[in-house]
């Protein structure tokens, strides 16, 4: 039964509780955030490759004050690049990614009318809202946003004398942060139980798409993760504004000795990266899944070893706890856990490994429809093979040393969440916006935006790899200083080309995605033959997502093209035929 | 959908969030202490009465849960647990100011970890304790106004699942504080 | 002015795209055909391109990449345990290469070759535990071994001997390093952040009589094939002393000391010939730790025994440097 209540336009668009409307919120903050931090990469890649050069569009963005005559302040350089982050990894790549499709997809795919709890998702929302709020505010103050990467380390990150944004910008980027890790769990709790209790007669947790599967065990991972950012960070706040000493110990800054003794940056990182690593996951697991559905959807094939990329997701989930340390292989610690780290590491291809066989193995002997969304879920197994390998270097201590806080791991994490997690996105958004938005997105844009964002993405990454291999370190405001880089100037002016290409190129799909909504063709109930429920609901979308009868789930997700059918797919609700056997 | 259910189930899940918050911080309680320069001092005697109070507390908020899944009046027991947490609240402000006037600080000059991270533990589980007094007020209220039968008891039990979980952890960071 | 010109210049280009879309969608109206459904010409055109751009092309511009740009990267391993290293790397970059030209070129001739068309129907086939199987232990066995390898050469550095190695200090701050020598007792003095004042920059314990000897310097000279043990501190920040020509990485954590052990095994004048002669041992900072992060540098200078001696000599030795204050 749909529920018919009055609906103001406050109820409709702003407090709502319908789960479509919440995923389309965050997918709104998170493409407009993403702007922002795409923007902010452009300014510091002006810098880059043409240090100390004077940009009048960098004095436009960022006043006098933090581009006198147009030059870049070193201090606003450390700004945008830990906002840059920030924004890209927590904003755009977890809520914009989780946020939408697991509110979207959720209870459509599962066959129930919304979430567990309509008004803990809602609050989920508006918690991020107010983070974002917080966040875009502290981008203004006058001693600049937080600046001390967006991996604040302290005591860089507990010292406002040791870089101005460490002032009030540091203090309002660790709210922002609380503010998200809640926003986060408030969500995440609301996934896993709707996935556990709200499944619809038949479906059984193995008929579920495999995106489904991806979105659940991303909510788990953080669950279990994100408090502990919570913790580290609270313990921060402690240092930062009560003189405790948790992090700190042994300063001197601007020739004052501090009273901090007995604390450890060190514990810092161990709290830090126990979130951080997950994080990852937790992006690139919604993505993988997303790209299951995508691919089997355009072969016209099932995807390929549905149980192993289930248990292949559970082992990833498994292991992204176990390898933090692999970030701080040149901290110190003792060599044994170095090994520790190394080892489990490195295990962690296996069950990735997995993944992109039974993708390959899914392509073929398919019969592969190319819409914009299939094109971004190709290009996601080819950046993430590309971007996984290197990690085979990174994750091996001894081959860390040289590589480690280099351009060779910013190549790394780029590509691997950067380009493959964005492609998942994109691929997501293309594939079900017929569902959100009852209309097409325009084709011809989507092939624009993906072949120029393809080239330009292994343009501005890949020759990464090469720099860290040079010796480059990240996160320097120039590369002048060291003559031992003079003839790397070529690499970094092709990398920014590409860069400001393919950030300009982003603004297409914005076009594309809200033309669409309001010009966009009007789109049938099931414009890609898909087999998974959400296409059976009714495309003017309705609260409780069905007019009558949830539809019972009687087979699993992916009958395409199945011997002996009418038709090249199956819709999960269809019962199965005489003498028709389930797989 | 069963609201029953889900509701139990997404408390149950957030109080795993919180199980993981605390276990960040017991954690690097106990990586920081493995360095060395830690001052040993004794718990402050006040949360030995902390500790009683809130087992006594959820011994009645249990007692209570029963009775109104009987069709008994169980307001007078919620009201007690009410003020027992509120006891406990008074009872770890004591604490701290016992361990100030010990010489065990937060910070500043004088101070060690070791302070530092009971203070600011025992802080934390105050104020998720602030949120389940918020809920045990509403309960109360609720029960005084006859709202709980037999058959609509949700809001009693999932504030007496929070309430638990609230002495669960509590008794473990005392035990951890004391022999960890 | 320029302000308003833009936003009207950008407002105008939106426009004319919309305005581009709605005459391209009543076209397809009048022509009653669907022009935004993906069609035949479009499988075959897309499946192409992506075979040459995300095959061929893409391919090449590794291959080219590697060749042209190859160049540029760290010159062989000016250490001992920095050849292993290096061997290490060598080994490892040519199993991801192996792979990623296996992988690559199957994704690349599977979108082309199974584009969709008339009549060809997919084949429905979902599972095969034999090969996930054979994918799932191959790969176990190929990363055990590089697992295995990777875990001896970092035993090999991290637990060396350095029992006989020249004790050197290097101490962090912003925005610079101080090296500091053990001298001839082999011996850092006690340290203590509380003492840097004045001239005893490094808040060296006088009262330590391991101290008397040690040197400050501003530069730092090791004699070839003679082991070092640096040992790292911090004044303020995270600091990372990365010595990328010798392969030495360690950060530098104020409140702890850290340390790397390693034998350099060119001398400054073999690398200028072999590089050129601007070329020069450097170490760079490689943690974030402030405005300056970019420019903190220090020279390191490999030498022979005689160069060193003749250098550490003309150095003061901290007794002299410093008088002890009470």
């Amino acid at each position: 039964m749909s529920e018919n209540h009055k609906e103001t336009f406050i109820t409709k668009y702003i407090f709502c509780q319908d789960h479509k409307m919440i995923a389309k919120q965050f997918l709104i903050t998170g493409m407009l955030m993403g702007i922002v931090g795409m923007v902010m990469s452009l300014l510091f890649r002006l810098q880059l490759s043409n240090p100390g050069e004077s940009f009048a569009i960098l004095e436009w963005f960022l006043g006098e004050k933090w581009a006198p005559d147009g030059v870049l302040d070193p201090n606003m350089y450390l700004s945008l690049v830990t906002m840059h982050g920030t924004i890209l990894v927590f904003w755009v790549l977890t809520a914009g990614l989780t946020g939408t499709f697991a509110n979207f997809l959720i209870p459509l795919q599962i066959g129930a009318r919304d979430m567990a709890s309509g008004f803990i998702n809602m609050l989920s929302y508006w918690f991020f809202f107010a983070a974002t709020m917080v966040m875009i505010f502290s981008l203004f103050v006058e001693t600049g946003p937080a600046s001390a990467g967006w991996t604040i380390y302290p005591p860089l990150s507990a010292l406002p004398e040791a870089i101005p944004g460490s002032g009030l910008g540091q203090d309002l980027w660790l709210v922002g942060m609380a503010l998200f890790i809640v926003s986060s769990l408030l969500g995440g709790l609301n996934y896993i139980v709707t996935v556990l209790n709200l499944r619809t007669i038949g479906m059984s947790m193995m008929r579920l798409p495999l995106t489904i599967w991806a979105l659940f065990i991303t909510a788990i991972i953080g669950v279990l993760s994100f408090p502990v950012l919570l913790s580290c960070a609270l313990l921060l706040i402690f240092d930062r504004s009560f003189g405790t000493s948790f992090y700190l110990s042994d300063i001197i800054i601007n020739g004052e000795a501090l009273h901090h003794t007995g604390g450890s940056p060190i514990l810092f990182e161990h709290l830090f990266w126990f979130l951080g690593h997950p994080e990852v996951y937790i992006i690139l697991l919604p993505a993988l899944g997303m790209v299951s559905e995508v691919i089997s959807v355009n072969s016209r094939k099932p995807i390929f070893g549905y149980k192993a990329m289930v248990y292949a997701l559970m082992a990833i989930a498994f292991l992204s706890f176990i390898v933090w340390g692999h970030h701080m292989f040149v901290t110190g610690m003792d060599p044994f856990l170095g090994s520790v780290f190394t080892f489990t590491t490195l295990l962690i291809a296996i069950p990735s490994g997995v993944k992109v066989f039974n993708y390959l193995t899914t392509l073929w002997k398919g019969s592969i429809r190319f819409t914009p969304a299939m094109l971004f879920a190709i290009g996601f197994v080819s950046t993430f093979i590309t971007g996984g390998l290197t990690g085979l270097i990174l994750g091996d201590s001894a081959l860390d040393i040289n590589v480690h806080d280099t351009y060779f791991v910013v190549g790394h994490f780029h590509i691997v969440m950067g380009v493959s997690a964005i492609y998942g996105m994109f691929a997501g958004v293309y594939h079900w916006f017929p569902k959100m938005y009852g209309r097409m997105m325009n084709k011809k844009l989507g092939y624009i935006h993906f072949w120029i964002t393809f080239i330009s993405a292994y343009g501005v990454f890949f020759p990464m790899h090469f720099l860290g291999l040079a010796g480059l370190p990240r996160r320097y405001y120039t590369n002048s200083e060291f003559p031992m880089f003079d003839n790397l100037t070529d690499i970094n002016d092709i990398i920014t080309f590409f860069a400001i290409l393919g950030g300009l190129i982003q603004l297409i799909f914005v076009f594309n995605f809200f033309y669409s909504i309001f010009r966009g063709r009007k789109a049938e109930k099931n414009p890609w033959k898909s087999n998974t429920l959400e296409w059976t609901t009714p495309i003017e979308r309705i609260h409780g997502n069905w007019p009558g009868e949830i539809p019972s789930v009687h087979r699993w997700a992916y009958d395409y093209s199945k011997p002996g059918a009418d038709d090249d797919f199956i819709v999960q609700d269809v019962p199965l035929k005489e003498g028709e056997t389930e797989h | 959908m069963n609201k029953n259910r889900t509701s139990k189930q997404l408390l149950i899940i957030g109080i795993v969030g919180i199980i993981m918050f605390f276990a960040g911080l017991t954690s690097a309680y106990v990586v920081r202490k493995a360095e060395g320069n830690w001052l040993e001092f004794v718990m402050p005697s006040w949360f030995m009465l902390s500790t009683i109070a809130i087992i006594i507390s959820s011994i009645l908020l249990w007692i209570s849960v029963k009775r109104v899944k009987a069709d008994k009046s169980s307001f007078i027991f919620i009201f007690i647990t009410l003020l027992l947490g509120i006891f406990f609240s008074y009872s770890q402000i004591q604490g701290w100011q016992q361990l100030v006037s010990e010489g065990i600080y937060l910070t500043g000059e004088g101070s060690n970890p070791s302070g530092s991270f009971l203070y600011v533990i025992t802080l934390l589980h105050l104020l998720h304790l602030a949120g389940g007094l918020i809920t045990l007020c509403v309960s109360t209220i609720n029960a005084k106004k006859g709202k709980y039968t037999s058959s609509n008891y949700l809001g009693i039990e999932l504030t007496s699942i929070y309430w638990h979980f609230l002495g669960v952890l509590w008794i473990y960071l005392f035990l951890f504080f004391k022999y960890i | 002015m320029t302000n308003i010109l833009i936003i009207v210049v950008i407002l105008l280009i939106v426009i004319t795209l919309v305005q581009l879309l709605r005459v391209g969608d009543l076209l397809s109206e009048i022509k009653n055909v669907d022009n935004n459904k993906v069609t035949d010409k479009d499988n075959n055109t897309q499946a192409f391109l992506f075979f040459m751009i995300g095959g061929v092309i893409y391919l090449a511009l590794v291959i080219w990449q590697i060749k042209y740009w190859g160049i540029h990267i760290l010159p062989p391993a000016s250490s001992v345990h920095g050849e292993t290293i290096d061997s290490l790397m060598s080994v490892t970059m040519a199993l991801i290469l192996i792979v990623f030209f296996i992988t690559q070129p199957f994704l690349a001739w599977f979108t082309y070759r199974y584009r969709r068309s008339k009549n060809k129907t997919a084949l429905h086939y979902a599972h095969n535990n034999k090969l996930e199987m054979i994918w799932t232990i191959v790969p176990t066995v190929v990363l055990s071994g590089i697992i295995l390898y990777g875990l001896s050469v970092w035993n090999k550095i991290t637990m060396s001997d350095y029992s006989e190695s020249t004790v050197i200090e290097l101490y962090a701050k912003q925005f610079n390093w101080t090296a500091r020598y053990s001298g001839k007792d082999n011996n850092l003095g006690k340290s203590n952040f509380r003492l840097v004042k004045g001239a005893n920059i490094l808040g060296v314990d006088m009262e330590d009589t391991f101290s008397k000897d040690d040197k400050i310097t501003n530069e730092v000279h090791l004699v070839v094939n003679k082991p070092v043990l640096l040992k790292f501190r911090s004044q303020d920040v995270i600091h990372s002393a990365f010595l990328p020509h010798f392969r030495v990485q360690m950060n530098c954590v104020p409140g702890m000391t850290t340390q790397f052990a390693f034998t350099p095994n060119k001398t400054t004048s073999e690398m200028k010939t072999q590089e050129g002669e601007d070329f020069e041992y450097n170490l760079l900072c490689n943690k974030i730790c402030g405005v300056a992060h970019y420019n903190m540098k220090m020279k390191f200078i490999v030498e022979t025994q005689e160069e060193y001696d003749a250098w550490l000599a003309s150095k003061a030795d901290l007794s002299e440097k410093l008088i002890t204050s009470k």
